[in-house]
């Protein structure tokens, strides 16, 4: 495939549109998303998207299931999430319109799991200690 | 805590964090078409939900839908159906054999009854009774009928299961049948395909996991987050299709500026997959951006419907009023060819529209 990828204004639409669920995010706190991999995005669509929110303070790389880039754009508010599948292709990329995406959190389930692994491994330290 | 015996239980016994269904909940949001915000919910969903029993028949196949299914390259997104899951019974993946692996099924069929996934693939032979295709001294027709009593739904994984496939051709020698032609009595999900998209018989898995019921379905029984537009409506090459540009053979300067291959037997305009947009290897390509036309896979008979190399119009998936179209060139060619699909389409939505009504008729 030689021919060139075109500009189809898809990228000013969802700007428009991001702009939108920010000011909404302010005003109510309600969250947004919006699913990059299902719109007919060209190639340079997503180059003039992506370089018209920038890129801010905060990036992310996670091993999980795969390789996954996040970062918040140079408008706070708004996240770029890209999840890479198999043969570190683009599985799922989306736009995020929220002040931190969950997957940046720790879940409560394993922040209790984290706390019984450690306390654990203090007790056996304890009980290494007793045996010296 | 998520309770034991729970897939966030068993992910937590791994030492996998609950960031991996999170991802994996937003990467099947997206293949399912789901809204973004959903991926949440359907995480929290999932992680309190038991792990899915499902049992795996393979009839008249090649195993090229399992191949589909569990080859990959290194443990990833696409793997994490492998989480959600209690594969308790395929004859191709599982250690047991023999009696072992029948006792297997026998005692998941037990203790899941009325709640397992029953995934076939391969179809059914009926011609003299059945004694084409045997495993354990039963025809597959024995074990369908009998298994599928017990089962909560039916996926019929690629196009033998769902349609017949290439066993279903003429002359047809075993009798075989689509899987829906023996199960009437349960919901039989079609994932057609040869092999069908692993994506889309993951997600629709995944779907029921979660959701506890079967997602949309067209008039054939296909997911419609997957089988509701044709590959020519999202194909890459649509723009020379519509300006009229066609290769004419498979290594002409057309064919290698990337053009529409219509001319050149593509069934992309009457075929209802999702190759061009979830693509094929982890998304790498599929066939028509490999440079050969679409055959056409996931519809009913599909072996049977003439030349994969002659245009649309000349061969026109069984509808003879276009026979003798192969004269029309480019724009006049494709435009026939996408009414057809299009009129395809609103027969399709009308009768679903009727059965709608009728279901609600029924329920007032």
């Amino acid at each position: 495939m030689t021919a060139e990828s075109p500009r189809t204004g898809l990228a000013d639409s969802l700007l428009r549109q991001i702009a939108e669920a920010l000011a909404t995010l302010h005003a109510k706190g309600t969250r947004d998303a919006i699913d990059l991999r299902s719109l007919p995005l060209t190639a340079a669509d997503r180059a003039e998207l992506e370089e018209a929110l920038g890129r801010g303070e905060v990036s992310a790389r996670l091993e999980i299931a795969g390789q996954s880039e996040l970062w918040e754009t140079a408008y706070a508010g708004v996240w770029w999430l890209r999840h890479m599948g198999v043969g570190d292709q683009v599985a799922a990329e989306s736009i995020e319109i929220t002040p931190l995406p969950d997957l940046l959190a720790s879940h409560p389930d394993d922040i209790g799991l984290a706390a019984a692994r450690l306390t654990a491994e203090l007790q056996d330290k304890a009980e290494e200690a007793r045996h010296v | 805590m998520s309770d034991p015996g729970t897939i966030g239980a068993a992910l937590a016994a791994q030492g996998i964090s609950r960031r991996s269904l999170l991802k994996y909940t937003a990467y099947l949001a997206s293949v399912l078409a789901l809204p973004p915000m959903a991926s949440r919910a359907m995480a929290e969903a999932l992680a309190n939900t038991k792990r899915q029993s499902v049992i795996w028949l393979s009839f008249q196949e090649c195993t090229g839908c399992t191949e589909s299914l569990t080859r990959s390259f290194s443990p990833t997104l696409e793997d994490m159906i492998f989480n959600l899951i209690s594969l308790d019974y395929h004859e191709t993946l599982m250690a047991a054999s023999g009696d072992a692996a029948e006792a297997a099924m026998q005692a998941a069929r037990e203790a899941n009854k009325g709640k397992f996934v029953l995934v076939v693939d391969g179809s059914v032979s009926t011609g003299a009774n059945g004694i084409y295709s045997t495993n354990h001294g039963k025809t597959n027709l024995e074990t369908l009928k009998e298994v599928a009593a017990d089962a909560a739904a039916v996926l019929s994984v690629g196009t033998c299961a769902a349609f017949g496939g290439i066993p279903y051709a003429k002359p047809n020698p075993t009798g075989a049948v689509p899987v829906s032609e023996i199960v009437t009595d349960k919901p039989v999900v079609n994932i057609p395909g040869c092999p069908p998209i692993p994506e889309a018989i993951a997600a629709t898995v995944a779907y029921f996991v979660t959701f506890g019921k079967l997602p949309e379905l067209d008039h054939l029984h296909r997911p419609k987050s997957f089988f509701g537009d044709t590959i020519h409506d999202r194909c890459y090459r649509r723009p020379f299709y519509d300006k009229g540009q066609f290769a004419k053979s498979f290594d002409d300067e057309g064919a290698r500026a990337g053009w529409c291959l219509y001319e050149l037997g593509c069934k992309g305009p009457v075929t209802y997959n999702a190759c061009a947009t979830t693509k094929w290897n982890g998304g790498v390509s599929f066939p028509i951006q490999s440079g050969h036309g679409c055959l056409g896979c996931s519809e009913p008979g599909f072996w049977d419907r003439g030349s994969f190399y002659k245009p649309l119009s000349a061969a026109v998936m069984g509808n003879r009023t276009l026979i003798g179209g192969a004269a029309l060139a480019g724009v006049a060619a494709g435009a026939a060819s996408v009414a057809l699909a299009r009129k395809r389409r609103q027969a399709a939505l009308a009768e679903q529209a009727a059965a709608q009504k009728k279901a609600q008729e029924k329920t007032e």
